[in-house]
């Protein structure tokens, strides 16, 4: 049977801080992103070679989608959006890669992969999550002052009050389906493989592997999109509530 | 928690390691890709910006060019119109004086031939009154004595000359 566990497994422990297959994942998804964008902007030229060419599309791509959705705000949260994008693909890609989840070690009769998807690790999509919402939160308040928090507690009106308990529950819970959408697919996308690839090795898993690419650009896109609509929301929110007074 | 992996050190890392991602690639690549295509935009628009100012001069060079070729055109044929109406005067004129020199010519010939119809009318006249007189001579020398021939033959001479008028 293949090797599958919902938790990310302990490599080893660094300074007594536990390191998992998942962490080592997430810095060699790090390392990639960084040596590209520094490959690709090192010596830049009016007339782009290739590599230059693949980055300007890609970002200037980028630039221009969250530009619909965030209007005048996008050079603001592009960044992150941008970030959010790039680095959930590459982690869902390098997830699918041989090797990552096969190769590893033997702890007596229990399997310990080296490598992991890091986003097939909840703690990695609970971290993005998390800074997701602490960014949109951040700008609405950027945004609007300490007005913006009459959004989650506002005594002036009990209905408002009850919005309010309830804006904040919907804040909270965006984390959790944030996380859990994006950890339910690229789990069950491995799982999936895996099983296949168990079941029958040669030729059969190839479909479900480019479906999975798919399910990991469509996972992105998804993410980033929705914290870009979520800050989008939260600083017309904040800019209403500033211009109401 | 811990049956899904969540684990505060590993959360805690992951958010730094995003961290560190956002503030890496918005220096090594947004910053100097948008950076990049920003400048691109501004070099093309005052790439456009110029050749649309290049179109407006050359418009209005060819406009210029377009009416001083017009201009040349009109000098050209005011010149052609004036050298024709020249050529036609001269022509007019070179005829003319042809005309009154061949009209002189034969008014000339004319007047030679009349001078020369008087003088040749007077000889053959005079050698009409010689024979005449050889003639009457020869009649009259049997008849009258020679002073009255002669006063005779004057006589008819002096009227024949008053009947031709000479």
């Amino acid at each position: 049977m293949p090797h599958i566990s919902l938790a990310a497994e302990i490599v080893t422990r660094l300074a007594g801080l536990p390191i998992s297959n998942a962490l080592i994942t997430t810095w060699l998804v790090m390392g990639i992103l960084i040596i590209l964008s520094y490959l690709s902007t090192r010596s830049m030229t009016m007339v782009p070679g290739r590599i230059q060419s693949v980055a300007e599309m890609l970002v200037g791509g980028l630039y221009d989608f969250f530009g619909t959705v965030t209007g005048t705000y996008v050079n603001d949260v592009f960044p992150l959006v941008a970030s959010l994008f790039l680095f959930i693909l590459a982690a869902n890609w390098v997830g699918l890669l041989p090797g990552v989840g096969t190769v590893g070690f033997f702890h007596g009769e229990e399997f310990t992969p080296l490598l992991r998807g890091a986003t097939a690790d909840l703690n990695t999509t609970v971290a993005l999550a998390l800074f997701a919402m602490i960014a949109i939160q951040y700008y609405g308040f950027k945004t609007s002052g300490m007005h913006y928090g009459k959004r989650f507690f506002n005594v002036g009106n009990p209905i408002y009050f009850f919005l309010g308990i309830l804006e904040l529950v919907s804040e909270l819970s965006k984390v959790i389906s944030f996380a859990f959408r994006l950890f339910g697919n690229i789990f069950a996308g491995e799982v999936l493989l895996a099983v296949m690839a168990f079941l029958m090795p040669f030729v059969v898993p190839l479909p479900f592997l480019t479906m999975e690419l798919f399910v990991g650009f469509i996972q992105a896109l998804v993410f980033s999109m929705l914290t870009a609509v979520f800050l989008t929301v939260a600083v017309s929110h904040g800019k209403e509530v500033h211009h109401n007074g | 928690m811990e049956k899904l992996g969540i684990e505060p050190s590993l959360l805690l890392a992951q958010i730094v390691n995003f961290a560190i991602i956002v503030v890496v690639l918005t220096k090594l690549l947004y910053k100097p890709v948008l950076g990049m295509l920003e400048k691109r935009k501004k070099e093309i628009e005052e790439g456009l910006a110029i050749t649309e100012r290049m179109r407006a001069e050359a418009e209005k060079l060819g406009g210029r060019r377009e009416k001083l070729i017009a201009e040349a055109r009109s000098e050209a044929r005011v010149i052609l119109e004036d050298a024709k109406k020249q050529g036609h005067d001269a022509e007019r004129e070179i005829v003319a004086n042809a005309q009154k020199e061949a009209a002189e010519i034969i008014e000339k010939a004319k007047r030679e031939a009349a001078a020369t119809h008087e003088a040749l009318s007077g000889d053959i006249r005079a050698e009409a009154i010689n024979l005449a007189a050889t003639m009457a001579k020869r009649l009259v020398a049997g008849i009258l004595s020679p002073a009255d021939q002669h006063k005779l033959i004057a006589k008819h001479l002096v009227d024949l000359g008053k009947a031709k008028g000479v």
